[in-house]
């Protein structure tokens, strides 16, 4: 590779991005005048505008105790409210008592007399309503089943609510001054009276506020009458709060500001840096080809590699451009919006910048994740075929993003270990951490190390996806198809060919995966209902039978033309049979004091309903050995087998890349067992079985391998506990909690095995990649002598 | 310096399967010679020419340009090279000699020796006006004009032209034929793609008809019009396609 040229394909694209108004406008243009904009016509919004007052229609205020005086001539009294005049002036109080106070000037005098009408209604409602002094809230959903009475109560309040016009009813029903005001004596429960009725629509946002602002008045007021009584009493007016609890909020401002920057900045951040790459990948990538250029730039001297590499660096020096300045501009706008209200409100303090460390590592976090949007973007974008195309693949990306940030946004999602390795959560929950508590987080810098590694990792993936891209003939030279389900199945069965496309063993992986999905919920019923574990095993071979193996089976039979070919059904050599039995039994104890060593820090303790279903399960089978072993090593051995190692592996080793075909099968294989502790483990297994499956080329080797790796470990779990670890074995295992687990020296010994085994299979020079080339030569050469007119 | 043989190339259809584009084509281009590829729409000429540019792989059989396989030696086929085709953009927001000059420099040509064939290049091709207007406000005889320009800039001994007057009006589509005649007289070795065949007739010293994948005939244009006993090219080449598809009828 050329450095030369890659720094001219970078000089020359950034030059011609710079000239690009599109481009420059989405950069530098829009964060620049977008947000101080926003950020000052919100603030004069803010000032202009403030909150309607909502309507509340009190009936039967004549009922309400002398003192304290809850109302006054102009509605509820101010000292009420915890806001204060802020929070009285928000509502519009009507009452029953305001043509007697004169209030009529307003012409509310018809509001009055319909108030009147409904107050005879409400009478009605209290009568049912007896003994209740609890607010009626009318929820939008009413299928929940009531009995007669509460619905009958129900309908009243609402059809009085609607009809009063107001967002909240409050009714103060006969005889509560009097009930309120009649002394308490020793023995006696009390009065029998109600108390008042506040009538509010949950559905309805303002009736909602309204009410609130109505209860927070009330209590307040109750507070005050139970003082009074206390006070009569001759009780400490505070009688009522035994526990004196108070609080205090040590938030210093710097802390404030912190918190709301570690919310703010790694959001905004990670939007930006993937809007920042998307209109110049899609310019470089599916721009340069509508535009006529890239065939002309793929003639050039320059390797695909070094004009990816240049377009890459490209994108990236956007992207960061774009997050750095739309960081900067969102900042300095907030915080002077900040301190524009602060004043306004004569509040102290104001939002100050995170500190130089907390924007250092901002810097360096920038870095990773820019690197691996550019290079989705840029992979995404040369897939595309047009401008236009390019920005619907690119949206699903934006999406995805958004989801992500909104989860990392959470104020209980922390970093833990297995997020630091999960791509763009693991910087967005590290900068969330780093921000809120830059001096104090010591703890955090030990994430720095996996972050940057699998985020750099990550990147690297993407930016190789996107030169594989960038060199592939049916990328850069697609013509426009039309997108035709009909024609595109009588392709599949038309032009059958002896193994599956790559697009096919990515369905059969996708089918399989929705139909786990679906079966989930199915499937969780039976379990719950479930109580000897026998059930949860008759699941579990249904699932490997009809959820696994049938699909690839099926589409072996309908879309290939050897299914023999695709599920290499063949008998292997006794070597390969041999490095099966050898690679399960020493890659046993290595797998299991792997994961043992990952539990607890690095993955997730499984949820209890899992671990209780497979506690029953183990019981159910401690009593037949022989049925676990069916159902844990039997069953997956096989069904799994055909599907990942028989129908996926096949079709991702079509073009001949056997080293990635593995990979894609085996990361496969992991994703679907779906709880993260087996993602790991089997995509690690997988690697290996995908490797016997291909030098083998038979599926019998891989169904040894899983079988026995499988039974290895539910025999250690069934047994593990009752092994001696005496004598010579004492060097081997040990037990720990109960359970047997393995002495370094045993695993050196395995992992040298394990070594010597994996070099012997690879060895055998003889793929799968000869055949498929020769397979594939022979059906290109027939197909295109018959379109050619030629007899084979 | 251009050597073909049994040149193949598939690429897959939804709707046919494997379509073979170029199947089994065998030529041999020495130095100094303008060669004629022609054909009819889709008749394999692009494919054919993109195997030997290197933008795409054979699917068998063998091309060498200027002594070296395109599939083995990509780049080094590429620097020896200038593809012109009308598929060949140029960039809109580079002005003719930024272009030009981007172009040197990818071919690794130093800044004063680059420098000075630019000169030359834009006085042959009478591009001094537009030499600082940026490609988006170029005619499309200018924007021809410079793709011409990147594509000698660097001096290649093989040139490559795959439609070169496609939508040009005839004085433009005139200044680039007589910019590639003058290109044979330096000694140049030149392919030629074209389905004019006046083009043919007054450019090319050799000529292969191909159609449907394949080449029907190839020789000069005085020995195919006598070997075939048609009186121009034109009949020539109807005769040829006319008999190709008897003997061989078009499959969906």
């Amino acid at each position: 590779m050329s450095p030369r040229n890659v720094k001219l394909v970078f000089l020359r694209e950034v030059r011609d991005q710079l000239r690009d108004r599109r481009t420059l406008f989405m950069i530098v243009v829009l964060p620049l005048l977008l947000y101080p904009s926003l950020g000052i016509g919100m603030f004069q919004m803010m000032t202009t505008f403030r909150e309607q007052p909502r309507e509340v229609l009190i009936l039967g205020v004549e009922h309400l105790p002398d003192a304290p005086q809850f109302m006054d001539a102009d509605g509820i009294r101010t000292e009420w409210f915890s806001g204060g005049e802020d929070d009285a002036s928000k509502l519009n109080v009507i009452h029953s008592g305001m043509t007697e106070v004169g209030k009529d000037a307003k012409g509310d005098a018809t509001a009055l007399a319909e108030a009147e009408r409904l107050r005879l209604r409400i009478e009605t409602v209290f009568e049912l309503l007896a003994g209740s002094n609890k607010s009626i809230s009318v929820p939008a959903d009413q299928s929940e089943p009531e009995d007669e009475k509460k619905k009958v109560q129900k309908q009243a309040a609402t059809d009085a609510l609607r009809e009063s016009g107001a967002d909240v009813l409050v009714v103060i029903p006969p005889g509560f001054g009097e009930g309120v005001d009649q002394p308490l004596r020793d023995g006696d429960d009390g009065p029998a009276y109600s108390g008042p009725l506040v009538i509010s629509n949950s559905a309805d946002e303002k009736s909602m506020v309204a009410s609130d602002r109505v209860l927070n008045a009330l209590s307040n007021w109750e507070d005050a009458l139970l003082a009074r009584r206390f006070d009569e009493a001759g009780l400490p007016s505070d009688t009522h709060r035994p526990a004196k609890i108070s609080k205090l909020d040590v938030a210093q401002t710097e802390q404030i500001a912190a918190n709301m920057w570690s919310k703010l900045f790694p959001a905004l951040l990670i939007i930006m840096t993937v809007t920042g790459a998307f209109y110049p990948a899609i310019d470089l990538g599916a721009g340069e080809k509508e535009r006529g250029t890239m065939e002309t730039l793929l003639i050039s001297p320059a390797f695909r590699s070094e004009i990816v590499l240049g377009k890459f660096l490209t994108v990236m020096v956007f992207s960061c451009g774009t997050a750095l300045l739309n960081l900067a501009s969102m900042g300095f706008t907030g915080q002077y919006m900040v301190s524009m209200v602060g004043q306004q409100q004569q509040l102290s303090g104001s939002m100050a910048f995170p500190p130089m460390a907390s924007l250092f590592w901002l810097f360096v976090m920038l870095i990773p994740i820019a690197a691996l949007f550019s290079a989705l973007c840029l992979g995404l974008a040369t897939f595309a075929k047009s401008s236009k195309e390019g920005q619907y693949y690119l949206t699903p990306l934006l999406m995805v993003t958004m989801g992500l940030t909104v989860f990392c946004l959470s104020p209980t999602v922390e970093i833990t270990p297995l997020y630091s390795v999960l791509p763009v959560v693991n910087v967005a929950l590290l900068l969330k951490g780093m921000l809120l508590a830059p001096v104090s987080s010591q703890t955090l810098y030990a994430y720095l190390f996996p972050v940057l590694i699998s985020s750099a990792g990550y990147s690297l993936v993407a930016l190789w996806w996107a030169i594989e891209l960038f060199g592939s003939e049916a990328v850069l030279f697609r013509a426009a198809e039309r997108v035709s389900p009909r024609l595109w199945l009588r392709h599949m069965i038309a032009n059958k060919l002896p193994r599956p496309s790559f697009s096919q063993a990515i369905f059969c992986f996708v089918a399989i995966m929705f139909l786990q999905f679906a079966a989930m919920g199915p499937m969780q019923k039976i379990l719950g209902a479930d109580e000897s574990g026998t059930a949860m095993l008759k699941v579990l071979v249904f699932q490997q039978i009809f959820i696994i193996a049938m699909p690839a089976i099926l589409m072996s039979f309908l879309l290939t033309t050897s299914v023999k070919e695709t599920l290499r059904l063949r008998l292997p050599s006794a070597k390969h049979i041999v490095a099966a039995i050898g690679l399960a039994l020493v890659l046993h104890p290595l797998a299991f004091e792997l994961l043992a060593s990952l539990q607890g820090w690095f993955f997730p303790s499984l949820p209890p309903e899992l671990t209780s279903q497979m506690a029953k399960m183990m019981s159910a089978g401690e009593k037949n050995v022989w049925l676990l072993l069916a159902v844990f090593a039997l069953a997956p051995g096989i069904c799994e087998e055909i599907a990942f190692r028989g129908f996926v592996l096949s079709g991702l080793n079509r073009s001949g890349r056997t080293g990635l075909a593995i990979v894609g099968s085996a990361v496969a294989f992991g994703i679907m067992h779906m709880i993260p502790q087996q993602v790991f483990n089997a995509s690690l297994v997988g690697l290996i079985i995908g490797l016997l499956a291909i030098r083998s080329r038979s599926l019998l080797v891989g169904i040894v391998f899983h079988i026995l790796f499988n039974s290895l470990g539910i025999l250690h779990g069934v047994f593990g506990a009752g092994i001696k670890t005496d004598g010579i074995f004492q060097y081997l295992f040990r037990h720990e909690d109960n359970v047997l687990r393995y002495s370094p020296l045993l695993l050196a010994f395995a992992a040298v095995i394990a070594y010597r085994l994996i070099r012997w299979i690879g060895s055998d020079q003889k793929s799968e990649q000869q055949a498929d080339t020769t397979v594939r030569d022979r059906t290109t050469a027939t197909v295109g002598s018959e379109l050619l007119g030629e007899k084979v | 310096m251009i050597l073909a043989e049994d040149l193949t190339k598939d690429f897959p259809d939804l709707k046919r399967g494997q379509v073979r584009a170029l199947g089994g084509v065998s030529f041999e281009i020495p130095a100094g010679e303008i060669f004629g590829l022609l054909g009819p729409n889709g008749a394999g000429k692009t494919t054919c020419l993109r195997i030997l540019s290197t933008v795409l792989q054979p699917t068998s059989g063998v091309a060498r340009v200027a002594d070296f396989d395109v599939t083995e030696y990509p780049a080094d086929v590429r620097r020896r090279i200038g593809f012109m085709s009308n598929n060949t953009g140029i960039y809109d927001r580079m002005t003719s000699r930024e272009m030009v000059q981007y172009f040197g420099r990818l071919y690794g040509m130093e800044e004063d020796v680059l420098d000075a064939r630019i000169e030359e290049i834009f006085d042959v091709l009478q591009m001094n006006e537009i030499r600082d207007r940026l490609g988006s406000k170029l005619s499309t005889g200018n924007k021809q004009k410079v793709s011409i320009a990147r594509t000698i800039v660097h001096d290649p001994p093989v040139m490559i032209f795959d439609e070169p007057t496609s939508g040009l009006d005839v004085l433009v589509a005139r200044s680039v034929l007589e910019t590639i005649d003058s290109l044979r007289d330096q000694g140049k070795c030149i392919i030629f793609s074209t389905h004019i065949m006046r083009e043919v007739e007054k450019l090319c010293d050799r000529v292969a008809v191909i159609h449907r994948g394949e080449i029907l005939a190839m020789g000069s244009i005085e020995e195919l019009i006598d070997q075939h006993e048609q009186p121009d090219v034109e009949e020539l080449f109807f005769e040829l396609i006319r008999k190709h598809d008897e003997q061989v009828p078009v499959t969906a």
